[in-house]
């Protein structure tokens, strides 16, 4: 059973996770965020006591009646809790005495519907994982008590103020998870610190506004993480499944002795994945194409040297048993005769295998047939010396093919040859080259010799095909198979029809 | 030439030596049966004319299809040696003339590609038997004698000999006659079909390896391929099934051959 997701699919899935969750994982943990917001908090309490510090400076011994008008001007403008306390602490006036605020004095929004929303515990518990799995850490230590006894502040921060520094403290609020933070403002008189001004703050609102943002982002995160999957399943039905289809493909298209049993089947998709197919396609119709060709050449190369070996074996055998000199020398002949025709076979066996493996390493050219044809004639006249007579027939137009010069050549003048080695003597050698309707140049060698039976037509391009008249005007000819063989790899090459006495090849070449 | 082989072969009657001492050494009597040989490559062509005529047969030998086909017109042979590939008039369309001519007329192809001898095996042309090139001489010789026995008790019903008749199962086979019945049906089978069905059935159940088939179905050519033995059975195989297509008799082995099971017993 095929898995769901392959490797390919699982990597890709896992990329796509971490991109999402990398920036998630880092907001997730905003401790660099919450530092900001608190020391943001800090620095707007600060403020807010340097203008309540401002308002009572410089006026000797503080009064309550003037802190408290104080208090209920700033109260209206300020968020935090203003207390302001005399040289020994105690509390002149306080915000949170005054009664609620106007507008902004509505409560804060319940924490519970962010921190118990599902993907918010979700997240926290998984951010949280590290924490519960390690050792529990000591608390910190309790920091002093603010109030002091007597309705009097009593808090470092109150301390450093009076004394008159800057002072601040960290509270924990009682059963919360929120912390108040809590500043000093010496109120001078005289360059003596006559009282403070005390700001405090909860940092509740500050981490309202961290669970709506953890939950933002989980959110987002849980959204990201559903697209991350489907955008896998997606990559792994569109990449890894065609992927897999061809690896079964590529595994099933050999059989256990490694021969091709098929071809890739072609995907219709333009993507890479289709280029590839396309490609493991052409390459096994090739390797296909390849493998016929060599079967065909082995069967061939079979069929060509069974014949001489039935020859010599049924004529061994004969040798065997007959006694008569006469009958023996016979037999011995044809043994001799079949080797030496083996011996023919193998050289051109080797010919073959030799300008099979040059002719896809050969250059091609424009080979203008004209001046080539020409030119063979010309070298043929000289050599039969008049005993054949070679005629061409060639438009004026020149007409060229694409194929290797050396290869269309050794076409030609093996057909020049064999059409001259049956001729009679004295007789003709017709070549005529033209453009046939379809494009294609035809170049038509006949000749006068006995010809080629019509059976034997379908054969002539057939690899090894050899035919060897009773009686050959000229012993040495006959129908070389390589010629044809040749002139068909290098270019396009047919037959054509013979009437009776005339060996009449033709090889029609395309531009 | 044959006036001192007859006296030879007298000679060796007369002294009862035997027949392979006898056919090695001697030309023989003549059968008067007429033999055609058409093959293009003209020296086998010679040399089975002149081996068979050694036999005593008379022969007609011809280069192409259409010569013979044109004398087979005027005159029918009573056996016919014929090549696949022959230039005018191929091989197994002279095959077809002639099968159109004679139902019982022997005929022997000869080939000379494997892939042929599956071909014309699939095509079911007729033909009463079939070798590969290159084909021992004393094989042929020893298959057209078959061939002639064979046609000439075919015309002969009253022949029988219980001696030279095999029994397995629901197979029949007279070794007289090179004849083979699958549950009281004839099979058509070539020599060759049959010598394998023999050498199998002879001893069901028992695996015969392809060599050993090779060396009874061709006692006479060491030659022979593999590949040329699983075509034939496979051959003999399809034409059980044309009787029986229950029919799983001959049993492959893989790695070794073939066997005859003993459950097709009835």
């Amino acid at each position: 059973m095929t898995p769901l997701f392959s490797r390919i699919s699982t990597r890709l899935l896992a990329f796509n996770l971490l991109l999402v969750f990398l920036p998630v994982a880092g907001l997730l943990y905003l401790d660099a965020y919450e530092k900001q917001l608190l020391e943001a908090q800090e620095r707007s309490m600060v403020q807010q006591g340097r203008v309540l510090s401002a308002a009572l400076s410089g006026r000797g011994r503080l009064q309550r009646e003037e802190v408290g008008r104080v208090l209920r001007q700033l109260n209206l403008r300020l968020d935090s809790r203003l207390r302001v306390v005399d040289r020994d602490g105690t509390i002149l006036g306080d915000t949170s005495l005054l009664g609620p605020r106007e507008k902004k004095a509505a409560a804060p929004p319940a924490s519970a519907p962010t921190r118990k929303n599902l993907l918010y515990r979700i997240g926290a518990f998984l951010v949280d994982l590290p924490k519960r799995l390690s050792p529990p850490v000591e608390p910190p230590p309790s920091p002093d008590r603010e109030e002091a006894p007597g309705g009097r502040l009593d808090g470092r921060e109150v301390r450093a103020a009076l004394s008159g520094r800057y002072g601040n403290a960290t509270r924990v609020s009682p059963e919360q998870r929120s912390v108040t933070l809590s500043s000093a403002i010496p109120i001078e008189s005289d360059g003596a610190a006559v009282g403070a001004a005390v700001v405090s703050q909860s940092t509740y609102r500050i981490l309202q506004d961290l669970y709506a943002i953890r939950l933002r982002i989980a959110k987002v995160c849980a959204a990201s993480a559903a697209v991350a999957l489907i955008f896998s399943l997606f990559v792994s039905a569109t990449i890894a499944r065609p992927l897999r289809a061809l690896r079964d493909e590529a595994a099933a298209i050999l059989d256990r002795r490694g021969r091709l049993r098929g071809t890739f089947r072609g995907i219709a998709r333009r993507d890479e994945i289709g280029d590839l197919a396309r490609a493991l396609e052409e390459l096994t119709v090739r390797l296909e194409d390849r493998q016929r060709g060599l079967e065909s050449f082995a069967s061939d190369v079979a069929h060509e040297l069974k014949n001489p070996l039935a020859s010599i074996r049924s004529a061994a055998e004969m040798l065997s048993e007959v006694r008569d000199p006469e009958e023996r020398r016979r037999f011995l002949a044809v043994i001799l005769e079949e080797v030496a025709r083996m011996e023919q076979q193998v050289s051109q066996l080797a010919e073959v295998t030799r300008i099979d493996a040059g002719l896809e390493a050969e250059e091609q050219a424009a080979v203008p047939l004209n001046g080539l044809l020409s030119r063979i004639a010309e070298r043929f006249r000289m050599r039969e010396n008049g005993r054949v007579r070679f005629e061409i027939t060639q438009p004026e137009q020149v007409l060229a093919v694409r194929a290797s010069p050396a290869r269309m050549t050794q076409v030609f003048e093996n057909l020049f040859d064999n059409a001259a080695s049956f001729s009679p003597d004295g007789g003709w050698v017709r070549v005529a080259l033209a453009r046939s309707p379809d494009g294609s140049v035809a170049v038509t060698v006949s000749d006068e010799g006995p010809g080629i039976p019509a059976a034997h037509h379908a054969r002539i391009f057939d690899r090894f095909f050899s035919y060897r008249p009773e009686v050959p005007v000229n012993p040495a000819g006959s129908t070389r198979a390589w010629d044809s063989r040749s002139s068909e790899r290098s270019s396009r090459a047919t037959a054509a029809p013979s009437p009776p006495r005339t060996t009449r090849t033709g090889a029609r070449h395309s531009p | 030439m044959e006036l001192p082989g007859r006296i030879v072969a007298k000679v060796w009657r007369a002294f009862g030596l035997s027949a392979a001492a006898w056919h090695s050494a001697s030309v023989k009597e003549p059968r008067g049966e007429l033999v055609a040989v058409v093959e293009d490559e003209k020296n086998i062509r010679e040399t089975v004319v002149f081996a068979l005529k050694r036999e005593g047969y008379r022969v007609n030998s011809y280069g192409d299809g259409a010569e013979a086909w044109n004398a087979f017109r005027q005159r029918l042979p009573d056996l016919a040696v014929l090549d696949i590939l022959l230039p005018r008039m191929d091989g197994r369309e002279l095959c077809r003339k002639l099968r159109s001519r004679s139902e019982s007329l022997p005929i022997i192809f000869l080939t000379s590609k494997d892939e042929e001898l599956d071909r014309v095996l699939g095509l079911e042309l007729g033909a009463d038997d079939y070798l590969c090139k290159p084909f021992s001489m004393r094989e042929l010789v020893t298959r057209i004698k078959v061939l002639f026995r064979r046609a000439s008790l075919a015309a002969d019903p009253s022949a029988r000999d219980e001696t030279r008749m095999l029994r397995a199962g629901p197979l029949e086979i007279d070794g007289l006659r090179y004849t083979a019945r699958w549950r009281g049906e004839a099979l058509a089978l070539t020599i060759t079909e049959f010598l394998l069905l023999q050498a199998l059935a002879r001893h069901p159940g028992h695996v015969k390896t392809r060599q050993q088939l090779m060396e009874e179905a061709y006692p006479n050519d060491a030659y022979v391929s593999e590949r040329t033995i699983d075509s034939h059975v496979k051959r003999l195989r399809r034409k059980f099934e044309e009787r029986d297509a229950a029919f799983a008799g001959i049993e492959t082995v893989h790695g070794m051959g073939y066997r005859w099971v003993e459950s097709e017993k009835s």
